[in-house]
């Protein structure tokens, strides 16, 4: 039984972490691939749109991480 | 139709009859690793990345072959050689130095590069077509030391390598599929009969392991496909057990560390029967997470990690059928 539970918690973290790249890849598709397709902006414009899009995957892999763990220590209490 | 079923049946034959072969060999080569989730500890060839390696390309050139030649597949080749080589003299001298070995795996996406079978145009969701010209070529170099890092990662059970890996190529069966895409369908299909031949000698309990060969090889593989015909984002998601799995690792071990040179092991194992080391400073892996608070039979871990990837495999198909048509 608790096998199962914790394949299921799992399941359900990959899923968070599916529907997360889903949402990221959406928001890098109004930030940072625009500035590289169309550099029409400033210089600045873009490099900020670049830092966002790099930050929000970093943001993403540490979310994902931090909520495995959180998700761990609860199985193992 | 016909030439996939011939290559599909050459494949399992030679993996059938190669792979007794590599045990014999890794025996008298003392080409071994220890079982050390079996109680009485077994003494098993870890010479299974060569008998991988010739059933596959035996198979990919027979291809060649009869429906010409092809540059894309020639550099699958050659990175998918270069990585089963740097697995091999791993296999044979011991660990490398785990900072030194992404280094070594760059190598293998160079063949990539200088035959210029990339297009720096990822299909992306929600974006499409995109452009990263400057960027791409140093993603390509940097996915093989992931990826092959990330497939390594996981053979630690018997079989895993085997069965995460079929399901990983069974999304890629299903992508080439949908789209239409030859060559993927066709590595596909071997990689899958490669892999469930070699999975009848590597499950639970195993005569024989991928070893550091095996699995970098099949990690090259992987990589290869996914670059060179853009479906790279559906290698991603078919991949996140492997690659949760490794970033974890890294993470909670504080950057790239052999595992020896940790004070704690992630799980116990007793009598055959694993658990999760409740130490919090254990390294965080995908094994010990299934077996938190409880005590599993290995072949039973292996079939919940199979699941998860077949349900990434389900997902990385889901994607390509939902936001990338």
């Amino acid at each position: 039984m608790s096998l199962l539970r914790n394949t299921l918690t799992i399941i359900m973290l990959l899923t968070i972490a599916w529907i997360g790249f889903i949402i990221v890849t959406y928001i890098l598709a109004h930030t940072l691939f625009p500035a590289i397709e169309y550099a029409d902006g400033t210089l600045l414009i873009g490099l900020l749109r670049v830092i966002v899009g790099v930050a929000i995957i970093a943001l993403w892999i540490y979310g994902w991480y931090t909520l495995t763990k959180i998700m761990l220590r609860k199985m193992l209490s | 139709m016909i030439t996939f079923l011939i290559l599909c049946a050459v494949s399992f034959i030679l993996i059938i009859l190669l792979t007794p072969l590599f045990i014999r060999i890794g025996r008298m080569l003392n080409l071994t690793g220890v079982d050390i989730h079996k109680p009485h500890k077994p003494i098993i060839p870890k010479t299974g990345g060569p008998a991988l390696v010739i059933s596959v390309m035996a198979s990919i050139t027979m291809y060649l072959i009869i429906q010409g030649f092809s540059t894309e597949v020639l550099a699958l080749i050659i990175s998918s050689l270069i990585a089963a080589l740097i697995g091999f003299l791993e296999d044979l001298k011991g660990e490398v130095n785990p900072k030194i070995k992404p280094l070594l795996l760059v190598f293998a996406g160079i063949p990539i590069l200088a035959l210029s079978v990339y297009n720096p145009r990822p299909v992306l969701p929600f974006i499409g077509v995109t452009r990263l010209t400057k960027i791409y070529p140093i993603l390509v170099l940097a996915s093989y030391p992931v990826v092959c890092n990330a497939v390594n990662s996981i053979d630690v059970l018997n079989g895993s390598v085997s069965f995460t890996s079929i399901a990983f190529f069974t999304a890629i069966l299903a992508v080439s599929i949908i789209n239409g895409l030859e060559y993927p369908l066709m590595i596909s299909l071997v990689m899958l009969a490669t892999l469930a031949g070699f999975a009848l000698y590597n499950r639970y309990p195993s005569r024989i392991f991928a070893g550091n060969s095996g699995s970098l090889f099949i990690g090259a593989v992987m990589a290869s496909t996914a670059i060179i015909w853009r479906i790279e984002v559906v290698a991603i998601i078919a991949l996140l057990p492997h690659i949760m799995n490794e970033m974890h690792v890294i993470f909670s071990m504080r950057g790239l560390k052999s595992a020896k040179q940790h004070n704690s092991r992630p799980i116990l194992v007793e009598e055959g029967w694993i658990t999760a080391n409740p130490d919090p400073h254990a390294p965080l892996t995908l094994v010990r997470m299934l077996s938190a608070k409880v005590k599993v039979r290995e072949d039973i871990l292996v079939r919940s990690i199979s699941i998860l990837s077949l349900y990434s495999a389900f997902l990385a198909v889901l994607t390509s059928i939902l936001f990338m048509r």
